[in-house]
């Protein structure tokens, strides 16, 4: 589509929010302009199928300039991104800030884990008076986690587990068989009477829609030139070219909302990341989708006589109640494992079992110190040889010859990593807001990040500690690491799991939140939000989905009253 | 002692019986081109600046070296674009060190035709933190073996006896109670992890350690009966 101004929407983001609206609303025939601040990526040709760590340099390691490693899908990002910092407030924790500069966002690296929200999750504060209930219920929100599933392609199985919920007939995939390491700490978690349940990922284990089933290779992380898994940019961005109703402009850094006399939007302004030069683009209706914090950003920066501080943020609730996920990690080696017959255990490369939280009846009844669940998402098996080998084959005494030969040959494979994923409680000392000095290259105000957690959250991940090294213990092994049981030690870093959400956050009234149910911003009704920003709790559970979900209901929404004339 | 160290030292040692040979550099063509090119060096300099000895002069020449970038491209990778450092010396040193480590064995080849000695100078060499921290670790414990070398034989490590050469190394092999020995020790421990990572990341590497992974299939059939036995036997052994 050709560039046709004004637009009825204009999508400010590419990935997991801005995909599935500009999926929803071309298909309802809204002649659509999404603006994407990093370059134009084609999955098909761009990723590195099959590559192995000797084709690299430095044998495919992390480096600042690639953090999670050579071939991981990331372009042009990263926890620094150059050109565009951010800050930390002085006296804060550390936070981390992780963004790509690419088309799909970061839907093109995810970790493709696809966990539906259950009914506890939507309403924690009636749960136990901790945090904010959302304005709408897991009853609301289950048609479209159908619909997204379909569409997307999830695979799991209906195991009746408590919070945990289970998908209708035909919604999911068949989950490809455990590999040898998670039988066997299937049998450690059942000896403390945990269940281990296979894993809901956005992985295709039947082909659909012209995309091809997986093929039991290479890692989910690069990127998937056969459209397996879920990518915006393979699943949900050429569905809505094909309509014939979406412009993409891509280096297209949207700082800013422009609003019309009576405070209405009336489209955005951007700056090119590679020539420097100002634009603006006129539209109906503004959605933001640019991940939880720019979006935030761009409402903070978006001042005017209307909103002097900041779109629709008369309140100051935009920026607060910024979460992200509790991590933790303990990696044990498992004497067990040596010397299994070499097998091929690639599979899907996501997880295909893992252990949804456990304790929801024991913390109804008050019986933990700590009031959210976490699950715990394992790692392990014959993967394809790193770098870090050399770290395994270690000792007092250094092998050599013949020897090391044969413990490499013993010991490969024989580790396995427990990683717990907690929710966080929203909190007031987690927040972002403009950095009143720093701005970017092109002169914009940057956010500066507040950030402490909570004992509900260090003491969760001292417990997801003590769990790793029971279950290690049971298996017979030893960590394989240093490790603290000290949750305050053990826990990850702000934003260091990637999930930030919660900074526009919708509620049921406009006095305490920013968005309605459907993204809309009470204070300007022709803006919405449609990324992670709006969520009112960070479950356990990771978020992709519930944005594919959320964000897919908000423009089902938008595409109607748009229908009506009523933006 | 490990039941390892027994093994080591019940078979005669391959490492001790071979005479040392030049080291020959895999390094490539266009390998070169791209670290002469990333230093900033003139075009005719290329026809000079290819033997290791150049190197060298390839460094001081050129400009502060600069990593792969946030954009690098991936489906065929483009040769680490920074200068190698070591001298084609250390260079020698570290293949002796490597040959120490993982000489071929059967089918398998040795770590020195797979090139991993350049692996590690390309490591050293990179203008990354953590490659930067290993820099000074690797360089200085390559120096510390010739000066012992020197010391012990009067002669480099090249020319010393297989049977010096190999007991020299295994010295550095066992965790030392002596202070003076712990970091050479050190030094020791990391090359070791350098090269086995760059060992097995290869797919002479792969076939060796028992990685079959990395082929497309049009299914997973999950472990197989033989495994799943293997398995079922550990765990119970663990009353699980």
């Amino acid at each position: 589509m050709a560039k046709s101004e004004p637009y009825d929407v204009i999508i400010v983001g590419s990935g997991a929010g801005g995909g599935m609206t500009a999926y929803s609303l071309t298909q309802a025939g809204l002649k659509v302009l999404m603006l994407e601040a990093g370059r134009d990526y084609e999955p098909k040709t761009e990723t590195p199928m099959f590559n192995i760590p000797a084709d690299a340099p430095l044998r495919g390691v992390g480096t600042p300039d690639k953090p999670f490693g050579f071939y991981d899908a990331t372009v042009d990002g990263g926890w620094q991104v150059p050109n565009e910092p951010y800050t930390i407030a002085e006296g804060s924790e550390p936070f981390l800030w992780w963004r790509p500069r690419m088309l799909g966002g970061r839907t093109n690296h995810w970790g493709r884990i696809s966990l539906r929200f259950g009914p506890l999750d939507f309403k924690p504060k009636s749960r136990d008076g901790l945090g904010y209930d959302w304005p709408i219920t897991y009853v609301d929100l289950a048609p479209w986690y159908d619909k997204v599933e379909r569409l997307i392609g999830v695979t799991g199985r209906a195991q009746g587990l408590f919070n945990t919920p289970d998908s209708p007939e035909g919604c999911l995939q068949e989950p490809p068989p455990p590999r040898a390491f998670e039988l066997a700490y299937a049998r450690a978690f059942a000896k403390m009477g945990i269940p281990v349940t296979p894993m809901h990922a956005a992985v295709l284990t039947k082909g659909i829609n012209g995309r091809s089933a997986c093929i039991y290779s290479t890692p989910c992380g690069r990127g998937c030139s056969i459209k397996a898994n879920f990518q915006s940019t393979t699943v949900l961005l050429p569905p809505a070219m094909d309509t014939g109703n979406l412009h993409i402009e891509t280096n297209a850094l949207v700082y800013q909302v422009d609003l019309d006399k009576a405070g209405h939007a009336k489209g955005v302004s951007f700056v090119n990341r590679v020539t420097g030069e100002h634009h603006s683009a006129a539209g109906k209706v503004v959605v933001l989708a640019a991940g939880a914090c720019e979006s935030a950003r761009i409402l903070l920066n978006s001042k005017s006589s209307h909103f002097p501080n900041g779109l629709a943020n008369d309140h100051g609730i935009v920026g607060r109640y910024l979460m992200d996920t509790v991590g933790t990690n303990v990696s044990g080696q498992i004497p067990a494992m040596e010397g299994l017959p070499p097998t091929n255990d690639d599979g899907m490369s996501v997880e295909h079992t893992y252990v949804p939280w456990w304790g929801y009846e024991k913390q109804l009844r008050k019986e933990m110190s700590f009031p959210r669940g976490y699950h715990i998402e394992i790692g392990g098996g014959r993967q394809m040889p790193s770098m870090g080998l050399g770290g395994l084959l270690g000792g007092d005494v250094l092998t050599t010859g013949d020897a090391l030969r044969d413990q490499a040959r013993r010991m490969y494979g024989s580790t396995m990593s427990f990683n717990g994923r907690g929710e966080m409680i929203p909190n007031e000392n987690c927040y972002t807001e403009l950095d009143p000095v720093v701005k970017d290259k092109w002169g914009i105000p940057v956010l500066r990040f507040h950030w402490k957690w909570s004992e509900h959250e260090t003491r969760q991940a001292g417990h997801m500690v003590e769990t790793f090294l029971e279950v290690i213990d049971k298996l017979g092994g030893k960590p394989s690491r240093d490790y603290s049981t000290d949750g305050k030690k053990a826990i990850s870093k702000g934003g260091e799991i990637i999930h930030e959400v919660g900074t526009v956050r919708m509620g049921s009234s406009p006095k305490d939140s920013v968005v309605n149910q459907y993204g809309q911003a009470w204070a300007c009704k022709n803006l919405f939000v449609t990324d992670g920003a709006v969520m009112a709790s960070s479950p356990d559970k990771n978020p992709t989905l519930s944005i594919l979900a959320l964000s897919w209901r908000s423009s089902d929404h938008l595409a109607t009253l748009a229908k009506r004339g009523e933006l | 002692m490990s039941e390892h160290h027994r093994v080591d030292t019940g078979a005669p040692e391959p490492e001790a019986a071979a005479p040392a040979t030049p080291y020959r550099s895999v390094i490539d063509r266009r390998t070169t081109l791209a670290w002469l090119g990333a230093a900033g060096i003139a075009v005719p300099a290329l026809a000079h600046a290819q033997s290791p000895n150049d190197r060298e002069k390839a460094v001081v020449e050129g400009k502060s070296a600069q990593g792969y970038g946030t954009d690098p491209e991936m489906v065929k990778p483009k040769p680490a674009p920074w200068p190698r450092l070591m001298t084609k010396a250390q260079l020698q040193t570290a293949a002796l060190i490597c040959d120490f480590i993982l000489p071929a064995s059967g089918k398998a080849p040795s770590a020195n035709a797979l090139g991993v000695p350049d692996f590690i100078d390309e490591w050293i060499s990179a203008p990354y933190p953590a490659q930067l921290a290993d820099r000074p670790i690797i360089l200085d414990g390559l120096g510390w073996i010739e000066g012992e070398a020197q010391k012990r034989f009067g002669k480099s490590l090249f020319d010393a006896a297989p049977a010096d050469r190999a007991a020299l190394l295994k010295t550095l092999t066992v965790k030392p109670s002596d202070l003076a020995m712990q970091t050479p020790h050190a030094f020791f421990r990391r090359f070791r992890s350098l090269t086995i990572g760059g060992y097995y990341t290869t797919q002479p590497g792969f076939k060796d350690i028992g990685y079959i992974g990395n082929v497309a299939r049009a299914s997973d059939p999950g472990p197989s009966p033989e495994v799943k036995a293997a398995l079922d036997a550990a765990l119970t052994k663990l009353g699980l």
